[in-house]
């Protein structure tokens, strides 16, 4: 933590502290406490839509089930606090859980309406089940109690505040360890991720798990302090409620969270007060006038862009002076406020003023250089030059409705070498890739790795099994720095589960501490130390190459599958790569090299196979298989007697 | 036996108009991979734009309920271009998945509460064109705007589908289907075809409300969870196949009057939400749909 930080952790906790002391409004108090109890919730919607970018239209049903559950046991079983906050945690978990299982073969628009549907289905259930729940009547609670009386509003302000604090520190070191790193990747790169043993959906369903506890636990407190609770408050309005304050506060930031729950709580009173309105959108309709003109004297936006945004906040203000009950047009405003806010403020308020005073969001500083940095740290030794056959695929059959992009293809990999595989655009190159990362379930035929059968598994285990790959169209995890890029495939190093991260518990600190010495010497192993807190979206494409292989090496391979790594690279970058698979080689990692550098090729194979149509045409010693006049046919065409059957193949993509 | 026979009947009803949002759905969503999270305030517009002309609380009756149909298609085709430029467009520019779902349940919500503004929050009645008499089919009374329903539900599929195989334009909007990038190429303006279907998707959705107006009661409130339920129904019967979307509105339509019937009318919105939930974790791409292959 550095002092800015430990600062305003100060003052906010003395601010948290001291405000019941000099506020006895119960009144604001009381909304002190929504912000607080809203902000908890928020921290866990932020998980799953800002961290794996995942849309959430349940959380308002995950925060019914942690106020009910806590409703129920305490009506009907008159379970303390003690108990009964722990409860709605658990519950709402575990349906968390439940509403993210469906998910799990969906994503996007299909994702949000299975937790809409889970959502509606919630409330649905609380209004029905009024054996349970009471329906429509609700539940009424009174305050927890608290050493035999029961807690007044300031002791339960004090507490809710308490607990805000934990669940603010719990977060924030689950989001920054390596559970936070792969909700991260799964949200920039599902396939990469898997392909970095990160297995997507187990990670996708902790996302909301986690998410969810945190639902339970604000839906607990909301219900001791509203002290009463019905099925109408948990709706879809919240839901969106929720999401409003998540982006407009700011995505991936705590304190986005407490300023998008400040505004989503003091919102409806702001909208009681016309008058108060009418001053606001004045205001805003004159401060995007002038953002406007200045924006359009620094050519910094055209006209057409700037139409809307000032059309719309002039026509608000005109608006409001013709309203006369605003309470009628609440949602209107809530409306537009949320279009606003995707398209003018995408960042949020802390994405914004952090961009106006020029900072990008903060990263987690790697190490410094002034620690020396081991390279043999770099690379554990795969073994030695045992010889042998590490990777076996026997008859691959990869058939794509009546396209057979692999055409019962043998390819014996042997152990230590660097093994080429070329054949012109379509000939079945990444194809193969993918079907040995377990990207593709063969149609038929089997993958055995270091005696293994491995087709038919998942990448992720794949992955964890040794084989590691890169891709042909770079995927990085581009809102991650390098260092971080290179974490995610140190990921399979972490032993340490969720609570280890919350608790920070020694094991925890040690794992870390390795897994950032490792990367940063991964890192000067690939030639990117200096570039260790970029952004990987940021850096140069060829640099990007380089860094997909470093991430590749965190799984500590026996089996690197490199994908055209030298394409659109430069010739002096060209020349680093090559250096950079010696080395690798060296250390008894064995490679597959997907490559249409002919040179690249044959500099650094030992042997080649050569693919074309989706059969092996030809294999052998580099030289051997360049000589070859099949191969040459393949890639120049000719000869007539082979046209036939090579005409008869229709064209895959490669 | 009747009975039974009966909550059939008004469960194809039912279904038949899930099945036209759920057609609305696969619309835009084949020209744009996008979906509109408000349809169901589209056929709620629709409903209530139709009852303002023919009905007398806007100091009509300004027509009879056939002329009024042609006007609140054109209407519902109006408010989907609307929603396309301002909800849609910009997303698909920024290439933003979570900017298009927030701006199209933003717009619905703005729908929502100027129909609650307009119209009242209270549920209104609707007029029926026809007869309520109902006539009897091997013993089950049947309405004869259920019969209304079916047709014109069926009608206005077939016609789009029509028009979508058989005219130069609506192979503009096939080719934008399969391909956005290689029909830009070939010269037809994919963002107007996008918006045109837009059009096409809430002018469905309107015509369905003024259909199943007369058989229910018309509000503000209406369309939310008609949305939602054709929404699980479009991915029952899979994104891409008009087909499943009548299979899918089909059950939907006859497990929901069943259970409101013999279980309880508050839980007949479960089992189509269950099977929406189902279907995703066992079928994702739908009974009907294809699965896609993914590239890498």
């Amino acid at each position: 933590m550095n002092k800015k930080t430990l600062a305003l952790s100060v003052i906010g906790i003395a601010a948290l502290g001291l405000f019941p002391v000099f506020m006895h409004n119960p009144y604001y108090l009381h909304l002190a406490e929504t912000i607080l109890i809203y902000a908890i919730l928020l921290f866990g919607l932020d998980i799953v839509v800002g961290y794996t970018g995942q849309v959430s239209l349940g959380h308002a049903g995950l925060f019914g089930i942690g106020s009910y559950t806590t409703g129920v046991l305490y009506l009907k079983l008159g379970l303390p606090i003690l108990l009964a906050l722990p409860a709605s945690i658990v519950v709402a978990a575990v349906f968390g859980a439940v509403m993210a299982l469906p998910a799990l073969r969906v994503t996007g628009p299909y994702l949000a309406m299975v937790t809409l549907a889970f959502g509606t289905i919630t409330q649905i259930l609380i209004n029905e089940m009024s054996f349970l729940t009471e329906g429509p009547m609700g539940i009424q609670i009174t305050k927890p109690g608290w050493f035999g009386q029961k807690m007044d509003e300031t002791t339960f302000f004090y507490l809710v505040a308490v607990l805000m604090v934990v669940a603010l520190i719990v977060v924030h070191r689950i989001l920054r360890s390596h559970l936070g790193r792969a909700f991260q990747a799964l949200r920039d790169s599902p396939i990469a991720s898997d392909c970095m043993g990160v297995s997507v959906y187990r990670y996708k369903v902790y996302a909301f798990v986690i998410s969810a506890a945190l639902a339970g636990l604000a839906g607990s407190l909301y219900a001791y302090s509203e002290q009463y609770i019905s099925p109408n408050t948990y709706n879809f309005e919240l839901t969106i409620l929720f999401l409003l304050a998540v982006i407009m506060g700011g995505r991936k930031s705590r304190i986005g969270s407490l300023i998008g729950a400040f505004i989503v709580v003091m919102l409806p009173s702001l909208l009681a007060d016309i008058d108060l309105f009418r001053q606001i959108s004045t205001a805003a309709a004159v401060i995007a006038v002038i953002g406007a003109v200045i924006a359009l004297v620094q050519k910094r936006k055209t006209a057409r862009e700037i139409v809307v945004p000032v059309v719309a906040t002039i026509g608000m203000a005109l608006f409001s002076y013709k309203l006369e009950n605003i309470t009628d047009w609440r949602l209107t405003i809530f409306g537009l406020m949320t279009l606003f806010v995707v398209y003018y403020l995408q960042d949020g308020i802390v994405g914004f003023v952090s961009a106006m005073f020029g900072k990008g969001p903060r990263h987690l500083i790697a190490q410094s250089g002034a620690q020396a940095v081991d390279e043999s740290l770099a690379i554990a030794n795969a073994g030695g030059e045992r010889v042998g056959v590490l990777l076996s695929a026997r008859q691959l059959l990869m058939q794509f409705g009546g396209l057979k992009a692999l055409n019962h293809v043998d390819l014996q990999i042997a152990q230590g070498t660097v093994h080429g595989l070329i054949g012109p655009n379509g000939s079945g190159k990444s194809t193969m890739m993918n079907v040995l990362t377990g990207i593709y379930k063969p149609t038929d035929g089997v993958v055995e790795f270091a005696g293994r059968v491995i087709s038919g598994t998942t990448p992720s285990a794949i992955a964890l099994g040794g084989v590691a790959r890169t891709f042909q169209n770079v995927q990085l995890f581009g809102e991650m720095t390098a260092t971080e890029n290179v974490l995610v495939g140190l990921h399979s190093t972490f032993r340490s589960n969720v609570f280890d991260a919350m608790l920070h518990t020694p094991r925890y600190l040690r794992e870390e501490r390795a897994a950032r010495e490792r990367a940063a010497s991964i890192l000067h192993f690939v030639g990117l130390s200096d570039l260790a807190n970029e952004e990987a979206r940021n850096l140069p494409y060829g640099k990007q190459r380089l860094l997909e292989i470093g991430r590749a090496l965190g799984l500590n391979p026996q089996l690197l599958l490199l994908d055209e790594p030298a394409a659109g690279l430069t010739a002096p970058d060209i020349k680093e790569l090559i250096a950079i698979i010696r080395k690798i080689r060296e250390h008894g990692i064995t490679i597959i090299l997907i490559e249409h550098h002919m040179d690249v090729v044959m500099s650094l194979c030992d042997t080649v196979t050569v693919l074309d149509f989706g059969q092996k045409i030809c294999e052998g010693k580099p030289a051997a298989v360049q000589a070859d006049p099949k191969v040459i046919e393949a890639y120049l065409g000719g000869s007539v007697s082979e046209e036939l059957s090579g005409a008869a193949h229709p064209v895959a993509t490669a | 036996m009747e009975i039974l026979l009966q909550l059939v009947f008004s469960g194809i009803a039912l279904g038949m108009i899930y099945a036209v949002i759920a057609f609305g759905y696969q619309l835009t969503f084949a020209t744009s991979g996008t979906l509109n999270f408000g349809q169901g305030e589209s056929l709620m517009l629709g409903a209530l734009v139709g009852l303002s002309l023919v009905g007398s609380i806007h100091g009509g009756p300004y027509m009879n309920y056939w002329l009024m149909i042609p006007l609140v298609i054109l209407f519902g085709g109006l408010q989907g271009v609307v929603v396309e430029w301002i909800a849609v467009r910009p997303a698909i520019k920024i290439k933003s998945e979570f900017g298009w779902i927030m701006s199209t349940i933003a717009m619905a919500i703005i729908f929502k509460n100027v129909a609650e503004n307009i119209w009242g929050k209270d549920d209104l009645t609707f007029p029926s064109p026809l007869s309520a008499q109902p006539f009897q089919i091997f013993g089950a009374n049947v309405q004869p705007m259920q019969i209304v329903v079916i047709v014109g539900a069926l009608a206005i599929m077939l016609a789009v589908e029509l028009f979508n195989r058989k005219s130069i334009y609506g192979k503009a909007v096939v080719a934008t289907s399969n391909d956005r990038d290689a029909a830009g190429l070939m010269g037809i303006n994919t963002s107007m075809v996008i918006t045109f279907s837009y059009a096409l998707s809430s002018a469905t959705a309107a015509f369905a409300g003024v259909l199943v107006a007369p058989l229910t009661l018309t509000g503000a409130t209406m369309g939310s969870s008609l949305g939602l339920k054709a929404f699980a129904v479009a991915i029952i019967g899979g994104l891409t196949s008009g087909v499943g979307a009548i299979v899918g509105g089909l059950i939907l339509g006859i497990a929901e009057t069943l259970t409101g019937f013999y279980v309880s009318t508050g839980y007949k919105e479960v089992p189509g939400l269950v099977l929406l939930l189902l279907v995703l974790a066992i079928k994702p791409a739908g009974l009907f749909g294809k699965t896609a292959i993914k590239k890498v």
